[in-house]
């Protein structure tokens, strides 16, 4: 059996090379990142609501996917988007597709598990994003 | 889904990827440097965030390799793991810190090494719960939304985890 030292020096000799090949892709989308939230305002998000429920909670999943940050932000935003008329219905899927879709780093989700997982999981996060918006407000308007 | 995939990426994408991104930052600078500085900035920030994050995880991994057996990972996140399988998923995506892509390499390790697909969709999703954060949302949003919100996002979890690994069974099954 192969001592314990020299499995380890393989096992970190593999990790080291996975992390060199992918070091680009990650570079690329910390890069992204901070050049949307260098370009994309709280303001410019608020513009593209509507006010009519259904079509609210649909653009806010999507522009929450593309948006990217610490999950606080789109806290503040969705409590603004509150405030101002948006229905609970979207800032619920806004928050939820913020953490759960990531549309920025779907390269690199696409390069290391495969076309299939990443098509299945962000398909999956968005179709329940949408759910879980619906059930989260009903049951609050059940219990209230 | 039931591929498994290597768990390097393709070299060329991400070179690719990084040439566009640099291609956009050489644009925004064209029109305004102020923009790019400040992307910059930010992009470094988040840098300096995740790097210890991703040297632990990396750590983390070589003594996933050195220690646990593919036979354990099979008996505790494969096909036959049962609820503790889905209580490691949640509860790992519950206890998770840090951005989502710095949990990719090791998550390809584990199904490479027989995890289930279900699994790792479960914990992507339970992610989505922030014991961090949660003071603040229950601050914007009471502590009624909180708690319904993140029952959901559990239920849902799994919900989406039992749907991966049954297109994952179909796949199989096609080939």
């Amino acid at each position: 059996m192969t001592p314990l030292s020299t499995r380890f020096k393989q096992a970190l000799t593999g990790t080291l090379t996975l992390l060199y090949s992918i070091v680009p892709m990650l570079l690329a989308v910390i890069g992204l990142v901070g050049l949307f939230q260098t370009t994309v305002t709280p303001q410019m998000l608020h513009s593209l609501f509507s006010g009519v429920p259904l079509l609210d909670t649909l653009i806010a999943t999507l522009v929450g996917g593309v948006s990217v940050g610490q999950p606080f932000f789109s806290y503040i935003i969705g409590g603004e988007l509150l405030k101002e008329g948006i229905s609970l219905y979207a800032v619920t899927a806004f928050i939820l597709a913020w953490v759960t879709l990531g549309v920025v780093q779907l390269p690199l989700e696409w390069a290391i598990f495969g076309s299939r997982f990443t098509i299945v999981r962000n398909l999956l996060s968005f179709i329940f994003a949408l759910l879980i918006a619906w059930a989260t407000v009903a049951t609050l308007s059940t219990l209230s | 889904m039931s591929t498994k995939q290597s768990s390097k990426p393709k070299n060329r994408s991400g070179w690719i990827m990084l040439a566009i991104t640099l291609f956009l930052y050489g644009v925004t600078a064209f029109f305004d440097a102020s923009i790019t500085r400040s992307a910059l900035n930010k992009s470094l920030d988040t840098l300096k965030m995740i790097t210890p994050i991703l040297l632990v995880v990396f750590f983390l991994l070589a003594l996933m390799n050195t220690f646990i057996k593919p036979k354990s990972i099979v008996k505790y996140l494969g096909k036959e793991s049962g609820l503790k399988g889905w209580l490691f998923a949640l509860v790992g995506g519950v206890l998770s810190h840090g951005s989502s892509y710095v949990w990719y390499p090791m998550l390809n390790e584990l199904r490479n090494h027989g995890a289930r697909d279900g699994l790792i969709v479960a914990f992507f999703y339970a992610r989505a719960i922030k014991l961090p954060w949660l003071p603040v949302m229950v601050g914007y949003f009471g502590i009624a939304f909180t708690l319904v919100f993140s029952f959901y996002i559990l239920l849902g979890a799994w919900m989406q985890g039992v749907i991966a690994d049954n297109i994952a069974a179909k796949n199989r099954a096609s080939f």
